[in-house]
């Protein structure tokens, strides 16, 4: 983010962060640790990515008087994050494993016949908007059970992506994957939502 | 020509505008043709929405708290810090 276009709120929020302002960091903690999960969860076991965020954010307190704006905050708290997985990583020896060959999951790419045309066309429109759907509990529910049955990858992608509304090129900064593999990643993960969706509006059935 | 099947695989990146003028075009021209990836685009983009809507606010009220306890002392210890070097 460019230091010209930052919300006042976040500047404010910076100066008072800068001066150890206890309500600042509560605030913050609320606002940006569930993004910050996200990136670890990309990395790492549910375990190590919490405690590598509460890690983070006492390490926070010191870097957060270097940190100059280059970057917007929630970037910024990111990509220390990240760093920090890597860095477990790289000691572990080990790497994320991550599948880009297929594009389309398994159960949509079935519905097609060999012209590449529809054999099992989507039947119903969503029509409800996000908000109606998200009333429906039982939905919620389910949506909840399959967003934790995605890959680690995937989630991390989805909600850096979706529910951060990270730019792209950050998002690939911060988890290390390429413009296309991100691509492939997010088109993943909102596939099997929409097939669960589908099969959630054709049955009621999670 | 665009297939359904060659749509559903570029579907995210139209709904997220990350495609060419070109590619973009020929998407369009087939939506207006096809009905059943009209529907697909359509619901695929509402279940995008709706994984926004479901993510706002989403915190893990626990794991929140176990950072709120650490923080103030960390301030704490650095206030100390601070007024040791002065």
């Amino acid at each position: 983010m460019d230091t010209a276009v930052r919300p006042e709120s976040e500047t404010s929020m910076i100066e008072d962060l800068k001066r150890g302002d206890a309500t600042a960091y509560h605030r913050a903690v609320r606002d940006y640790s569930p993004g910050m999960l996200a990136v670890a969860r990309f990395y790492l076991d549910h375990s190590s990515a919490e405690e590598i965020v509460q890690d983070c954010w006492v390490t926070v307190i010191d870097a957060i008087q270097k940190f100059e704006g280059r970057s917007g905050l929630k970037t910024w708290l990111h990509r220390i994050v990240a760093n920090r997985c890597k860095n477990r990583l790289r000691t572990a020896n080990r790497e994320v494993a991550m599948d880009f060959s297929e594009i389309l999951e398994p159960e949509l790419a079935n519905r097609f016949n060999s012209t590449g045309r529809w054999d099992l066309p989507p039947k119903l429109q969503f029509h409800d908007s996000a908000d109606t759907l998200m009333e429906n509990g039982a939905l919620s529910d389910c949506l909840d059970k399959h967003l934790s049955a995605l890959p680690e990858t995937q989630r991390s992608a989805l909600i850096l992506y979706e529910a951060h509304q990270q730019k792209s090129d950050d998002v690939c900064n911060i988890l290390d994957v390429s413009a296309s593999n991100l691509r492939v990643l997010l088109h993943r993960a909102r596939q099997k939502i929409f097939l669960m969706v589908e099969t959630f509006q054709e049955t009621g059935e999670c | 020509m665009l297939m359904c099947r060659d749509l559903a695989e570029i579907a995210s990146d139209y709904i997220d505008g990350e495609l060419s003028d070109r590619q973009n075009l020929s998407v369009k021209m087939h939506l207006m043709m096809c009905k059943d990836c009209r529907t697909f685009i359509g619901n695929l983009r509402a279940s995008s929405e709706l994984m926004r809507a479901h993510f706002s606010g989403k915190a893990d009220d626990e794991f929140i708290r176990r950072i709120d306890e650490r923080v103030p002392e960390a301030l704490n210890t650095r206030k100390t810090k601070g007024n040791d070097s002065d």
